[in-house]
């Protein structure tokens, strides 16, 4: 629980909570298909070697498309913890997949999530060129409007890193776009369950020291 | 793959050690898992390995197959007879990849199997040595578990890893990449084995919930006509007893599987049938009357369902399976029951009623009168000049009282003998079903007769799978072990043959065969033979060969364009199963 609340983390809470897009205007780099439906899948393994190909490989066999994935350690000692996000128009095919993720012998868990089922957020980065005689940056409108900060001022660069989901981040993206973006990138997507369960309840402390 | 341009590398080791080198632990584990028989094949990468192994022969038998291929089926033949993994054990890079089928085979088919695969040395990884091959990446889609040994210490656990993951839960096929270093390294620490009872990550259910069983309980108890599907998860669990007691109990009628043949004796009262695509006539078509489906270790294959979208659409299911992953997976279960068969039926047998279900069993019995009319009668007693498949098989059942383990190969032969095959005993087939493997049975018969010795052995094997592997013949005259071997020689890839004519207007596309003589070939590595093309002198050639006591091996000319039926076509439903 957080206690103290400054004015920023605030703001940043009820960006996070108000989803829907400022602009209606703004067309979405990513395509908003309807019959699609995202799934967030976190898998809990022992951290072992070739793990990963052998979770992606259940992926391909069935020509099922992995949108991203993030691979992190988690507060067990030798648990990695794998956040992947799909897309499809089957509910049973996941929770096939979901099934026969859970099969592998070093994997402790898997869940499937849906996204109001999940707190989620990405990083992205954006490189811009600033060249003398540019438009220049609104940094407040960047800091308090977007919750995005400029991390490193080159000669004629800056980057901006931006938290938040897809959906944010290509709003970002537009209005990043009336400079000029030399890079730009994302991470996959880190997602935590909204529920008061903790790693605890399916990874005893018995069975696993704590990093 | 025999290599010796890396011996040099390696000498023998010059002083005592004070503990154990890699290889040794290796060998102390098969000892302490009460491994008595491998099938392996040596080449560089596992030279270690096989040194160590001179010195273990007292303890433990290798037999040398002919190609690693034969290595992985004799393990599977000896496992399916068991139940406890076979050991496979083959050098690196092309020794590793020729043991990839039987290992695909043995997921398929829900196999045990510890295959010890020779790696190069650690530092050489990565850098495409000779002989390197990715084994770990390759065999990721095929195996239940792999893991790369690269240091000695590791052996004991991870050995004793690899044989309880392969046996334990849903059995399958393990690989350990064990590079040479780790064979070749003395232990820093004294050897202690300690067997694997637990993994975190992998807790097999074997006792099943309560509260899945009373559902499951509930659906019999109400049911007028169900039917039940018993697969191999019967014959792993060793649940033939249960089956038995059950079935009587609730009088249900029981179709088998493929591989769940022999799960009851073909002379129970509760047994009906096979189900799929060469199954029994009822087994099929009653699938559509059945108002519950009790499915036991069984995973609804295509080749049984048939059209899924048309496969007991009318009927509750009860879906029992040690793998959790089955449910739900092509058939929706209304009451799905995870756990092992055993146990499964041991906790439903209080619950569920004492019931008579004569009419229902009846029904199957009229289906039965259609197909002896239209396809038995014509397969058995047949006065055609040629011999057909199916009077030979049946003289051989009747021969050996349905009491042989048979092992098959795959194809029209396959078919055959599971049809005409009255088996009493159970766990009396070997035959590849998932995976559909030709130059399965030749290996894997004599993995089963090291596996079973007293039971008596017959592989049956169509002309073209013998010819896939057929240097196993160069095994079986070495090790000595008294298989039985049939060719059913019709000349032909028969069931693509069958398919053609069926399917594709008669285009018989390379399906014909120019074979070698047998006999000759069987004689030159030393195995007794004979062939026998007269219907007047099948009995007397079964007699002959059944009475050897070495292996022997008996081709019988059989009829060149014999079709399988009943048939269900591939993709139909099993209402369209056709009988000619």
């Amino acid at each position: 629980m957080c206690v103290f609340r400054t004015t920023k983390i605030e703001y940043r809470i009820t960006h996070i909570e108000n989803r829907t897009s400022k602009n209606p205007n703004i067309k979405y780099r990513i395509p908003n298909n309807e019959i699609m439906t995202t799934y967030t899948l976190s898998i809990f393994t022992t951290n072992t070697i070739g793990l990963l190909n052998r979770i992606t490989i259940i992926f391909t066999r069935r020509r099922l498309n992995i949108e991203s994935l993030t691979v992190c350690e988690t507060e067990r000692k030798n648990v990695s913890r794998f956040t992947i996000v799909m897309r499809h128009e089957s509910r049973d095919t996941v929770e096939k997949l979901v099934r026969q993720i859970r099969k592998v012998v070093d994997v402790l868990a898997v869940f499937g999530y849906l996204d109001h089922e999940i707190v989620f957020n990405e990083i992205a980065l954006f490189k811009l060129a600033t060249p003398l005689g540019g438009t220049a940056l609104n940094i407040k409108e960047i800091n308090l409007d977007w919750n995005a900060k400029v991390v490193h001022w080159g000669l004629d660069y800056v980057v901006i890193e931006k938290n938040g989901t897809e959906v944010e981040i290509a709003e970002f993206y537009q209005y990043m776009k009336n400079w000029e973006i030399l890079e730009y990138l994302k991470s996959g997507r880190v997602a935590v369950g909204k529920t008061e369960k903790g790693l605890v309840e399916y990874l005893p402390e018995s069975d696993w020291e704590t990093v | 793959m025999a290599n010796t341009q890396t011996m040099t590398a390696e000498m023998p080791m010059t002083e005592t050690p004070k503990f154990l080198s890699g290889a040794q632990a290796i060998m102390q584990c098969l000892v302490e898992n009460n491994v008595k028989t491998i099938f392996g094949y040596p080449g560089g990468a596992i030279m270690p390995t096989y040194d160590a192994l001179y010195d273990y022969q007292d303890r433990i038998k290798h037999i040398l197959v002919r190609h690693e291929q034969g290595a992985g089926h004799a393990a599977q033949g000896y496992a399916r007879m068991t139940g406890r993994a076979g050991v496979a054990m083959v050098t690196s890079g092309p020794g590793a990849t020729n043991l990839m089928t039987p290992i695909a085979d043995a997921l398929l088919d829900s196999t045990p199997m510890v295959c010890l695969v020779g790696q190069v040395k650690a530092n050489l990884l990565g850098t495409d040595a000779f002989q390197e091959c990715d084994i770990i990446g390759m065999s990721m889609p095929v195996t239940k578990w792999n893991y790369q040994i690269t240091d000695a210490d590791e052996i004991p656990e991870i050995m004793a890893k690899a044989f309880y993951i392969a046996e334990s839960g849903r059995p399958g096929p393990v690989l350990l990449d064990i590079t040479r270093t780790a064979q070749a390294d003395i232990m820093t620490k004294p050897f202690v084995y300690k067997p694997c009872d637990e993994i975190v990550s992998y807790r097999p259910r074997y006792i099943p919930k309560q509260s899945q069983v009373e559902e499951a309980a509930k659906l019999i108890n109400a049911a007028k006509k169900p039917y039940i599907f018993a697969g191999h998860g019967i014959l792993i669990a060793k649940a033939e007893a249960e089956l038995d007691e059950f079935a009587r109990k609730t009088d249900i009628p029981v179709a088998t599987t493929l591989l769940g043949m022999s799960a009851l004796p073909h002379n129970h009262p509760n047994y009906i049938g096979w189900l799929g695509m060469h199954g029994n006539y009822g087994a099929n078509v009653l699938t559509d009357e059945a108002d519950l489906i009790i499915a036991i270790g069984m995973r609804f294959d295509d080749r049984v369902t048939g059209d899924l979208a048309k496969f007991i659409t009318q009927a509750k299911v009860i879906h029992i399976d040690i793998d959790p992953a089955e449910i739900n997976k092509n058939i929706i279960a209304n009451a799905p029951v995870v756990g092992d068969a055993k146990e499964a039926l041991k906790a439903l047998l209080p619950l569920v009623k004492e019931r008579k279900h004569t009419e229902w069993i009846a029904e199957f019995k009229k289906y039965d009168e259609i197909e002896f009319e239209k396809v038995s009668k014509r397969d058995l007693f047949h006065d055609g000049d040629q011999i057909k498949m199916g009077e030979a098989v049946a003289m051989l059942s009747k021969k050996t009282k349905g009491e042989a383990v048979t092992v098959t190969d795959v194809g029209q032969h396959q078919m055959i003998v599971n049809r005409y095959y009255e088996y009493m005993k159970p766990n009396s087939l070997v035959t590849s079903g998932g995976a559909g493997t030709m130059g399965f049975a030749l290996p894997a018969a004599f993995g089963a007769k090291v596996g079973a010795p007293d039971r008596e052995v017959i592989a049956l094997i169509g002309d073209g799978g013998f010819q896939m592997t057929i240097q196993e013949l160069g095994t079986i005259a070495q090790s000595g072990l008294p298989v039985k071997i049939i060719i059913l020689n019709n000349n032909f890839l028969g069931m693509v043959r069958q398919w053609q004519q069926l399917f594709f207007d008669k285009r018989y596309s390379f399906v014909e065969l120019q074979n070698p003589d047998f006999i000759m070939i069987s004689k030159g590595f030393g195995i007794d033979a004979h062939k026998v093309s007269d219907r007047a002198e099948l009995s007397v050639a079964l007699d002959k060969m059944l009475a050897a006591t070495t292996p022997y091996l008996l081709e019988i000319v059989c009829e060149k364009e014999e079709n399988v039926f009943p048939m269900v076509p591939s993709g139909g439903s099993v209402a369209s199963i056709r009988l000619e």
